[in-house]
């Protein structure tokens, strides 16, 4: 990849990002047209997109964002209200953009017909804006409105962020090609100096090595002398401005030993033979970095350094193998049996090192759900517009962290479950609504939480509910059942599910083709999830998507039954307890129980569920693990409680897969290996194990 | 460290265990101390005396140490530094 080629790689990505932004905050603007600062971030990324379009030969995204940068800036510079189809032509124009932004990548020829419609729509706008401004001669001068740092910079007061421009502007001009200038951020902990860490060690490995360099401490948070602790590291923040011929890689060695969290290394992009050519892309680069620094921006302001998810994953791997040796370590008897007590807390060191080690990647990977659930912010409004109802989008646990990966496959469902939610959960109208005594406005919940171990996300929706009957009648319809099934109301329900399957008299551009839930269902199952569907008739309806964490490392307890160790998932462990003898009861076809707190909960011993020989014959001669289920609680049977540990969940093949009491599989460390138990396939297997 | 009336003159090159002594140290003195000079020549060694002399500032806004006024200070050690606190 040459160079140049690199360079638009880059900013076909950004542009990707800036575009996906826009779309979430131009649906916020829509919720609150008044919100000035928010209209000011939009205006940025348009602007930033808009040079970046130009400089890469994209002119027809680029005359198109010209103009609408225009409008928008007409009204961020007059605070002036946005009428509501002005305010629609805005939010169309965004999808515009993205419908441009995918021509000009495809290099497809035809633009879209709504793209001369909405740049005339545009233009018009902005000619009758233009007229009514002249005449009450507010119009600000053009130069004054283009100048983005007057416009962003005007209301700092002279800060760290003034003074760290100016050393970056500073660096710059001494900059050489041999020569590299980075802004590096230390955070340091609060124990810092007790872990033999000191913002001036850093400062003075980093001046042996550089040609220039200049740093900024933060002293804000520094407390009174009654408050303050000379061993408590105070300084909030100590930004490095390094002009140094060393690289990335080797900057970054030198902090090696710190948390993640304690330091940022920023390499400020200097590229003579860009600069030379005035590339547009240098100069908006330049104006990130400063951007970057002043607090005003906080929401756009978010570094990040991009890391190809490969590398991750192998990352990921090699700190499972880690834990994997830590625990060998650990738990190996002949170094036990050294009595040292310098190797006892080496050993103790590493586990805690490795733990932190573990902890940091595992987070690596895991994102809020917060991006994900405000682009559904979009498909609501939409599918709202498109069927006319009135609703309120109610959200919930935006910052429930789940994986990377699960995240990216999860868009799609959740747009499908949404829109089904609205088009056919909701009463077809307001009368219909107002008929169930239910205010005219419809509310779609969407949640994400932590439930045993597992991240659910559901969409609810205040509607009509699901039609038990309907479904069935429909089901028997397509032969999907006999109909002599008693069905569940779940398993009723989940007949919404099967492929072409759909209860809806019409078939609408949206939803009720069947194919929805189907392909819903697919995709859950393919990340090792399900779906659960609750509704009641003239309520709502309730879908949730129960995932597994998919962390490739679980917090396990280790259980031996016969000579067979398993591990039980942490999360899902309530208790554990060796049952009195009147406590069990079995019942005639319904296998045993155990009564606790007035709950009779199922028995499910695993030596009959893995067909092994054990000489604890009766409930209370063993131990019974309470855990919880997505159905309830239920007490597996083992014969011991081995201990806790951290293991690696390893695949077990394609073999094993369909075996679904066992989720994977775990090398311990003393070598042996040990199956996951899924405890929500456990319970249906009592009724065969008890029959 | 050196006394001078009601002037006290310090090295900036403590270490973490003598920062923490001269903590102990100058809190009984407060009271009439009106002055903290930095002895010529000397280098930071630890960001801990920097902070210290910032929380002296803010507890005692009388005392005058001209050092922290001066807002930064270069070495060959450290190259230059910068410290903000908005008193």
């Amino acid at each position: 990849m040459t160079k140049q080629e690199q360079v638009k790689a880059i900013f076909i990505e950004e542009a990707g990002e800036i575009i996906e932004k826009l779309d979430i905050n131009i649906i916020r603007f829509e919720e609150n047209s008044t919100d000035f600062d928010l209209l000011n971030e939009i205006f940025r990324g348009v602007h930033t997109l808009k040079g970046n379009a130009n400089a890469f030969g994209f002119t027809r995204l680029g005359e198109f964002v010209h103009h609408f940068e225009d409008i928008l800036d007409h009204y961020r510079s007059t605070h002036e209200s946005i009428e509501t189809h002005n305010l629609e032509l805005i939010v169309n124009s965004v999808v515009v953009i993205q419908e441009v932004m995918h021509c000009e990548l495809n290099e497809i020829q035809e633009l879209p017909d709504s793209y001369p419609e909405c740049l005339e729509e545009i233009k018009a706008l902005l000619a009758s804006k233009k007229g009514a401004c002249e005449k009450e001669k507010v119009l600000p001068p053009t130069e004054q409105m283009n100048d983005l740092t007057a416009e962003f910079g005007s209301d700092i007061t002279p800060s760290m962020d003034e003074l760290l421009n100016q050393s970056i502007q500073k660096h710059k001009k001494m900059q050489t090609e041999d020569l590299k200038l980075y802004k590096i951020d230390l955070t340091l902990d609060s124990d810092c100096y007790t872990r033999g860490f000191d913002h001036l060690l850093f400062l003075k490995m980093l001046q042996e090595k550089s040609s220039a360099m200049e740093s900024f401490f933060e002293m804000q948070n520094v407390a009174k002398l009654e408050a303050f602790h000379v061993h408590e590291n105070s300084i909030g923040l100590v930004t490095s401005i390094v002009l140094t011929p060393l690289n990335f890689e080797e900057i970054c060695e030198y902090f090696e030993y710190l948390f993640a969290h304690e330091y940022k290394v920023e390499l400020l992009a200097y590229e003579p033979q860009v600069q030379e050519k005035k590339d547009e892309l240098t100069e908006v680069t330049t104006k990130t970095v400063a951007k970057n620094n002043a607090p005003v921006m906080s929401s756009t302001a978010k570094s990040t350094i991009r890391i190809d998810t490969l590398k991750l994953d192998e990352l990921f791997d090699s700190v499972g193998e880690l834990v994997i040796a830590q625990n060998f370590v650990s738990q190996n008897e002949k170094i036990h049996a050294i009595e040292d007590e310098s190797i006892s807390r080496t050993i103790e060191t590493l586990s805690k090192i490795t733990k932190r080690i573990q902890d940091r990647v595992m987070s690596l990977r895991m994102v809020a759900i917060r991006d994900t659930f405000d682009k559904m912010k979009r498909v609501v409004r939409d599918t709202s517009k498109k069927t006319g109802k009135e609703l309120h989008l109610h959200v919930l646990g935006e910052d429930t962290e789940i994986d990377k990966t699960m995240i990216d496959s999860l868009s799609d469902p959740l747009v499908h479950i949404i829109r089904n939610a609205i088009d056919h959960g909701l009463e077809a109208d307001a009368k219909a609504r107002l008929a169930a005594g239910k205010k005219v406005e419809g509310v779609i919940t969407l949640k994400a939480y932590h439930k045993s171990g597992n991240i659910v996300i559901s969409v609810s929706d205040d509607g009509r509910g699901i039609d038990k009957e309907k479904v069935i009648q429909k089901a028997i319809e397509r032969g999907v059942i006999t109909g002599d099934e008693n069905l569940t109301e779940s398993q009723a329900f989940s007949l919404i599910m099967q492929p072409g399957f759909s209860t809806a008299d019409t078939i609408s551009d949206l939803s009720g083709r069947g194919v929805g839930l189907d392909v819903v269902k697919t995709s859950i199952e393919k990340l090792r999830g399900k779906i659960e569907i609750e509704s009641k008739q003239g309520e709502g309806t309730t879908i949730s998507m129960v995932l597994p964490l998919t962390l490739a490392i679980i917090d396990g307890m280790l259980v031996q039954v016969a000579q067979e160790i398993y591990i039980i998932p942490t999360l899902s462990v309530v208790e554990s307890f060796r049952p009195e003898r009147d406590i069990v009861h079995a019942v005639k076809g319904k296998g045993e129980f155990v009564s606790m707190r007035g709950q009779h909960i199922p028995v499910i011993r695993l030596s009959d569920l893995f067909d092994l020989e054990t000489e604890h014959l009766d409930p209370w001669d063993g131990i019974l693990v309470c855990v919880e289920t997505e159905a309830g609680r239920i007490a597996i049977m083992v014969d011991e409680l081995v201990g806790r540990q951290q293991v690696v969940i390893k695949p077990l093949g394609k073999a094993l897969a369909k075996q679904r009491e066992i989720s994977g599989g775990a090398i311990l460390g003393s070598g042996d290996i040990a199956l996951i138990l899924n405890v929500e396939e456990l319970r249906p297997l009592i009724e065969s194990v008890h029959a | 460290m050196e006394f001078d009336g009601d002037v006290l003159t310090i090295g900036l090159d403590m270490n973490i265990k003598e920062i923490e002594e001269f903590g102990e140290f100058i809190q009984a003195r407060l009271e009439y101390l009106t002055t903290i000079e930095i002895q010529e020549g000397t280098a930071l060694q630890s960001s801990a005396l920097l902070s210290l002399l910032v929380s002296l500032k803010r507890s005692h806004t009388h005392l005058n140490i001209p050092f922290l006024e001066r807002g930064s200070m270069s070495s060959q050690t450290h190259g230059t530094l910068h410290w903000i606190h908005y008193d």
